[in-house]
């Protein structure tokens, strides 16, 4: 592919995985420690294994935040999110307390219901409904991809002309969204085996 | 890697690097690595070995044994594991659970709960000290989830590597005390048990023995699952 993906390390994510599952996809990445490291990147990753609220503050207090919006924002480089790093781009996140996300896409994160029926957190394999005319950018033929998942927050209030995937755990959940240079997916494409593999070949060769 | 029987009898089921490469290639949803000494040893994870099977792993990897901690904990989590598993030393502070929730997050924290004797007289077992903790065991699956725990990992430590069937009614006990995900281990040996505790509504099995010394494989047990109406990947 020749381009250089860097992936945020702000305290708590995956990173290895990340890191391994874009080597197997045929790309070559490397963890950027500061903001400064971004400076040549041609694509970014941010993961996200961890609780809202400490990464939000992490992102803002260690530069991170004016670092993406300057690269992905005003430079226009393709960006993935993903689990955490989807959640992170809303508005308002409300786990242990409200904090303040990014603010990119319009939205709130919030903790899913649970029930008898309806475990959370919502964690496994589940089917994702991708639209049709989206699908290139999954890398997949299937019109149902499955994915993992495991989060116990959910995105809520997206506008639907950037929700490019859903899927049903108790209710509907957003399993992806798309905006500007930005692809944001709420499952594991670096932990979903072929199909991840197939969604991460897809993001390096990503035009937007 | 070993598996054993009961916490003890240990045989050599191979190298894990290796044996993870085979379950990923016959696409297992997850995988599971517990060092059992770690605890009994009072020492940390061994961070090689799971960068070695990280390394091999394109699916969830949960990893347990002697995250005490934060620090052990972020060791295990910048090393690969996706998911961490804490049992004893959750039982001695079970406050850890929600500092390592606070940071992770609760997706990421399962609690291993060990569980001796049979319906009636179940008691929490410390596979440190091989004996009965003091916690009851309702009582610590009900508080785990509470203190911040996102999965339970329940095992009936005296089905372990026995394959005699998973215990079912100690699923049932904590499907009604809990709304987190339960995942049963402990005695799974032929492809009927696993039908049978997915049709009693666990969100997932864990089988070691019958993977590592029997002529089943992922693949059988996938299409026979998926034969009795559970929904499986393809």
């Amino acid at each position: 592919m020749g381009s250089a993906v860097r992936i945020v390390d702000y305290g708590a994510g995956n990173l290895a995985s990340v890191k391994r599952a874009v080597w197997r996809a045929g790309g070559e990445a490397e963890i950027a420690a500061t903001p400064d490291a971004l400076a040549d990147a041609d694509r970014i990753i941010l993961p996200g294994v961890g609780a809202a609220g400490t990464a939000a503050t992490r992102l803002r207090e260690q530069g991170w935040s004016d670092a993406l919006d300057e690269h992905v924002r005003r430079r226009g480089k393709p960006m993935l999110g993903v689990c955490l790093g989807l959640q992170l781009l809303a508005e308002r996140l409300h786990e242990f307390g409200e904090h303040q996300g990014l603010g990119w896409i319009p939205g709130d994160v919030e903790a899913m219901p649970a029930s008898a029926d309806v475990r959370v957190p919502h964690m496994g394999w589940n089917e994702v409904t991708v639209a049709p005319d989206v699908r290139a950018l999954f890398g997949t033929s299937s019109v149902s991809p499955i994915y993992y998942f495991c989060h116990s927050f959910r995105l809520v209030g997206a506008p639907d002309d950037i929700v490019v995937a859903r899927t049903d755990h108790g209710g509907d959940i957003i399993a992806a969204v798309r905006t500007e240079t930005v692809f944001a997916t709420q499952f594991h494409p670096e932990k979903s085996q072929v199909e991840g593999e197939r969604l991460l070949a897809a993001f390096l060769a990503w035009k937007p | 890697m070993v598996k054993g029987v009961r916490y003890t009898d240990h045989r050599d089921a191979g190298n894990p690097a290796t044996v993870t490469r085979a379950h990923n290639a016959q696409d297992a949803d997850e995988l599971l690595l517990l060092d059992i000494d770690a605890a009994r040893e009072g020492r940390g994870p061994d961070v090689l070995a799971i960068a070695k099977v990280a390394e091999e792993c394109a699916m969830p990897l949960t990893v347990g044994g002697g995250i005490r901690d934060l620090a052990t904990a972020a060791a295990c989590i910048g090393t690969g594991a996706d998911k961490l598993i804490v049992t004893s030393a959750a039982l001695d502070r079970p406050r850890l659970i929600g500092e390592l929730a606070r940071v992770f997050g609760s997706q990421a924290v399962v609690v291993g709960i060990d569980v001796g004797g049979a319906a009636g007289s179940w008691y929490v077992y410390d596979h440190r000290l091989r004996r009965p903790a003091e916690m009851a065991v309702a009582e610590w699956i009900k508080r785990a989830p509470e203190e911040g725990a996102g999965e339970i990992r329940l095992m009936a430590v005296d089905r372990e590597g026995s394959r005699g069937g998973f215990d079912l009614d100690l699923l049932a006990l904590a499907q009604s005390l809990v709304q987190v995900p339960i995942v049963l281990e402990g005695g799974g040996g032929s492809l009927e048990h696993c039908d049978a505790a997915l049709h009693a509504g666990a969100d997932g099995i864990a089988l070691g023995t019958m993977l590592v010394f029997s002529d089943y494989n992922l693949v059988k047990l996938s299409r026979y699952l998926a034969s009795r109406g559970h929904r499986m990947r393809a």
